[in-house]
C-alpha cells in the first residue's frame, strides 16, 4: 500500500515496471548503457510522454492533470530515482513553461497546455556564455519591429535547447536593461525563418551525460508578437516568480537521488561481510547508513511541507523555495558523500560488477541538481537579501495560521495553485518559526504522557533556544548594497536549517495519528524520525565536538540517529523503499 | 525606524516628508550622508540592485501603513518617482 501523498507516483512507477527487469524499456541496464554512449534517452522519454507524464507539467486550469503540486514533485521523484538524465531532460518542459502559467494571458496558456500535453519539450533559456545567475546581465535582445520582436543573441547552456520545439527566452526589450529592461518570449523554432537562428553543440557533461545541454543564437530571428508573455518589461518578474516553482521541483531530483542511494548502500550493507560480520553489524557502517536516512528524512519532510506551502503559502514561496532549493540538493550531496565512503569502491565501478554502475552515475549526475536553477549560492544569496523582510515579518507576529496548518496537514485539502498569488518578497510571516515555541511545548506534554521520550521533548526545546539567537541575529543583520558579506551566508543556512526543523515539527506533530504507524516500521511512533531530524539539525547549528563529551562521560548525541537503522532494514526487507511514508519497490525484495 | 499602526496614519503626508523619509531610508542603507543621495538620481545608479530595491516596499509599509507592490522601485526608479506615487497613494487614502 503506497501513502495518498505518493499515490500518483507509485502508478507510474508501476506502469513503467520494475527497473531491474532488462526487458523493461526504463531499465537500469538501458539507462546505464545511453550514459556510457553519451545518448540522449530518446525511446524513454517518448515512453513517458506516451505515459502522459507531460500532463502532470500543465496546471487543471490549463487542460492539464497538475492539480496537486506534490504529485508532480513525487513523481518526478520516482523517475529521478530510475534515472537523473531521464528526469532532467524530461522535466525540464515543466520549467521551460513555467513562465506561461505565471505570466501567460489565457489563451497562451491553454495553447501551451496543448503543445506540452501533446509531447513538444519547451526548454528555457535564461543563462549566457557570459552571464549564469546575474539575470539583469544578459545580451540576448529583442528590438520591437511592426509585427512583433526581432530576437538575437546567444543562449548556452541551455537544457533542450536543441530537441525543443520551443524555448522560453529571457531577453532585454530596453537597451539600458534594468528590472524593467527584460521581457520573457516564448519561441516557436517551427515557425522561425531556419536561416534566422542555429543551434549550439550539446557541451560534455560530468553527469547527465546523456542530456541535450546545448544552445541556441538567434541572429535577427523575427518572432510574433504573440509570443511576449505578460507585458514588456515584465521579464524579470515572471522569471523570479517561475523559480518559485521550478526550484521547489528540483527537491524531487534530489530525493530521487537519495532514495537510489540509500537502497543500493543499504543493500550492499546487509548482503557483505568483513571480517565474519554483514557490514551492517559494524558500528561506523551503522552510523553512515543512520546519518545518511535522517538527512533523507528530513529532506524528504522540508520537499513535502514546501510542495503543500506551495498551494497553501504562495505568498512566501520566496522564503520557502529558497530554502528547499539550497538545503534539499546540500542535504543530499552530504548523504551520498557518506554513503559512497559505506559502498567504497564499488561506489567507483562502472559496468555490471556492481548493480550496472549505477551508484558511480548518481554521484555524477547530482551534482547539477545544487547548481543549476539557481544555485546554493543564489539561493543563500536571496534569502539574505530577504533577512530584513523575514525580521520584520517576525516582529509583527504570524499572520496566517490557517495556511500553516493546511501546509502542514496531509489530510488537508489544498487550495487550487495560483500563480497570482505568488508574490518576489514575503508579506507576512506564515507563522512556522513562530509556531516553534507551541510544538516543542506540545512535545512537552506528550513527553509527560509516556507518549514520546524525553529526550525529544528537550531536543525541540533546544531548537526552540537555537532559533530564537538565529532570529536575533537576523533581526541585527544590517543590509548591504549588492554584496553580501560572506558570514551571512553561514547565517542564511542557520536559517534554512531552523525551517527545515520548524517544518519536521509540523510535520510530525499533524500527521501523527493519520500515518499508518506499523506501514511505516516505528519511523512515526513516539517521533523517531522527528527527533533524528532535530538530532542532525541541531547538531549543525550548535557543534559540539563528540568525542569531548564522551570522554567526559557524556552520552554521542548521535547514538539516537543510529536507531534509523532498524525501521531502515525493515523497510528493505518488507520490499519498501527509504521514507517518510510508505512506499513499495516494484518487484520482488532483492 | 518607527512601526506605525496602519489605523493611525491616515493623514496627510507632505511630498516633502515623504521624499526626506526615502533620502534617509538610500542613505542609510548606503551607509552615505543623506546631503549625498540625490533624489532625481536612479536607485540602480547607487549601486542599488532589484533584489534591494524590493525591501523598499517593507520600510514604505511600516512607515506608512499601506500595501505597496513589491516592485514599486522598479516602477518608479527614483526617490522623486516613488515619492509621487506615494503622495498620491497616501492622497487617496485620506
Ligand atoms: C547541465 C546543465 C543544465 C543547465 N540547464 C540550463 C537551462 O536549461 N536553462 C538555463 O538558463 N541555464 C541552464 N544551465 C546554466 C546554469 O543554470 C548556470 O550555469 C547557473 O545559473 C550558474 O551560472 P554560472 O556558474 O555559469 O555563472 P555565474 O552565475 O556567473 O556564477 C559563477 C560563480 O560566481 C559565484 N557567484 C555568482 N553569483 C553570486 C552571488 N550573488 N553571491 C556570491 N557568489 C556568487 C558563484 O561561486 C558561482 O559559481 C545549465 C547548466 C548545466 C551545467
Amino acid at each position: 500500500m503506497s501513502h495518498l501523498a505518493y499515490a500518483a507516483a507509485a502508478e507510474f512507477d508501476r506502469l513503467l515496471g520494475d527497473p531491474r527487469d532488462t526487458g523493461r524499456l526504463f531499465s537500469h541496464a538501458r539507462s546505464l548503457a545511453l550514459d556510457e554512449r553519451e545518448e540522449f534517452p530518446l525511446e524513454i522519454c517518448r515512453e513517458l510522454d506516451l505515459l502522459g507524464l507531460p500532463a502532470h507539467y500543465v496546471p487543471v486550469a490549463h487542460g492539464g492533470a497538475l492539480r496537486n503540486f506534490g504529485d508532480t514533485l513525487q513523481i518526478v521523484r520516482t523517475i529521478a530515482r530510475r534515472d537523473l538524465t531521464v528526469a532532467i531532460a524530461h522535466g525540464k518542459t515543466f520549467l521551460g513553461a513555467a513562465s506561461v502559467w505565471v505570466g501567460g494571458d489565457p489563451r497562451q496558456a491553454r495553447e501551451l497546455g496543448a503543445e506540452v500535453a501533446r509531447g513538444t519539450a519547451v526548454s528555457w533559456g535564461l543563462t549566457e556564455r557570459e552571464h549564469g545567475s546575474d539575470l539583469l546581465a544578459g545580451d540576448v535582445s529583442a528590438e520591437r519591429t511592426a509585427g512583433g520582436y526581432r530576437v538575437s543573441g546567444e543562449k548556452w547552456l541551455i537544457n533542450n535547447a536543441t530537441r525543443g520545439d520551443l524555448v522560453c527566452v529571457l531577453a532585454r526589450t530596453a537597451p539600458e536593461g534594468g528590472s524593467r529592461g527584460f521581457s520573457v518570449l516564448l519561441i516557436d523554432k517551427r515557425r522561425l525563418d531556419p536561416t534566422s537562428f542555429r543551434t549550439l553543440p550539446a557541451a560534455r557533461l560530468h553527469g547527465i551525460r546523456g542530456a541535450d545541454i546545448s544552445g541556441v543564437a538567434f541572429s535577427d530571428a523575427a518572432v510574433d508578437h504573440s509570443a511576449l508573455i505578460g507585458a514588456e518589461g515584465d521579464g524579470l518578474e515572471i522569471v523570479l516568480k517561475s523559480l518559485q516553482l521550478t526550484r521547489t521541483l528540483c527537491a524531487g531530483l534530489s530525493l530521487g537521488a537519495a532514495d537510489q542511494a540509500l537502497d543500493m548502500a543499504t543493500a550492499y550493507a546487509l548482503a557483505r561481510h568483513n571480517h565474519g560480520k554483514p557490514l551492517i553489524e559494524l558500528p561506523q557502517s551503522r552510523r553512515l547508513l543512520a546519518r545518511s536516512y535522517a538527512d533523507l528524512l528530513t529532506a524528504e519532510a522540508l520537499t513535502l511541507f514546501a510542495s503543500r506551502a506551495l498551494h497553501a503559502l504562495p505568498g512566501e514561496l520566496s522564503i520557502t523555495s529558497a530554502v528547499t532549493k539550497y538545503l534539499v540538493p546540500t542535504l543530499v550531496d552530504q548523504a551520498l558523500a557518506r554513503l559512497s565512503r559505506l559502498v567504497g569502491t564499488r561506489s567507483l565501478l562502472r559496468g555490471d560488477t556492481f548493480e550496472h554502475g549505477r551508484f558511480q552515475k548518481v554521484l555524477r549526475d547530482h551534482r547539477i541538481v545544487g547548481i543549476f536553477d539557481g544555485s546554493s549560492v543564489i539561493n543563500l544569496n536571496s534569502l539574505i537579501n530577504q533577512f530584513p523582510l523575514i525580521a520584520r515579518a517576525h516582529r509583527r507576529g504570524p499572520a496566517d495560521e490557517a495556511g500553516l496548518r493546511t501546509a502542514s496537514t496531509f489530510t488537508e485539502a489544498l487550495p487550487d495553485l495560483d500563480p497570482a498569488a505568488l508574490e518576489l518578497l514575503p508579506r507576512r510571516s506564515s507563522g512556522l518559526l513562530h509556531a516553534v515555541p507551541a510544538a516543542a511545548r506540545e512535545l512537552r506534554s506528550l513527553a509527560d504522557a509516556g507518549a514520546v521520550p524525553h529526550s525529544l521533548a528537550a531536543h525541540a526545546a533546544e531548537f526552540a533556544e537555537v532559533l530564537e539567537e538565529v532570529t536575533e541575529r537576523i533581526g541585527r543583520h544590517k543590509p548591504t548594497p549588492v554584496a553580501a558579506p560572506a558570514h551571512a551566508f553561514k547565517l542564511a543556512e542557520d536559517y534554512a536549517r531552523c525551517f527545515a526543523a520548524a517544518a519536521a515539527l509540523q510535520l510530525w506533530l499533524r500527521n501523527r495519528s493519520a500515518v499508518d504507524a506499523e506501514a511505516t516500521h516505528g519511523l512515526w511512533e513516539s517521533g523517531l524520525w522527528l527527533e533524528c531530524c532535530l538530532v542532525t539539525l541541531v547538531g549543525r547549528l550548535r557543534p559540539v565536538r563528540t568525542e569531548h563529551l564522551v570522554a567526559e562521560g557524556g552520552r554521542d548525541p548521535e547514538e539516537a540517529v543510529d536507531r534509523l537503522v532498524e525501521p531502515l532494514v525493515a523497510q528493505h526487507t518488507s520490499g519498501q523503499l527509504p521514507s517518510l511514508l510508505p512506499y513499495s519497490r516494484l518487484g520482488t525484495p532483492a | 525606524m518607527t512601526t506605525s499602526a496602519p489605523e493611525s496614519t491616515a493623514q496627510v503626508v507632505s511630498s516633502e516628508e515623504i521624499r526626506d523619509m526615502l533620502l534617509n531610508l538610500v542613505a542609510s542603507y548606503l551607509e552615505q550622508p543623506v546631503t549625498d543621495i540625490r533624489s532625481d538620481v536612479k536607485l540602480l545608479d547607487y549601486g542599488l540592485d532589484s533584489i534591494f530595491a524590493l525591501t523598499l516596499c517593507g520600510d514604505v509599509e511600516d512607515e506608512y501603513g499601506i500595501e505597496v507592490k513589491s516592485t514599486l522601485a522598479w516602477d518608479y526608479p527614483t526617490i522623486d518617482a516613488i515619492t509621487g506615487f506615494l503622495h498620491e497613494a497616501l492622497s487617496e487614502r485620506v
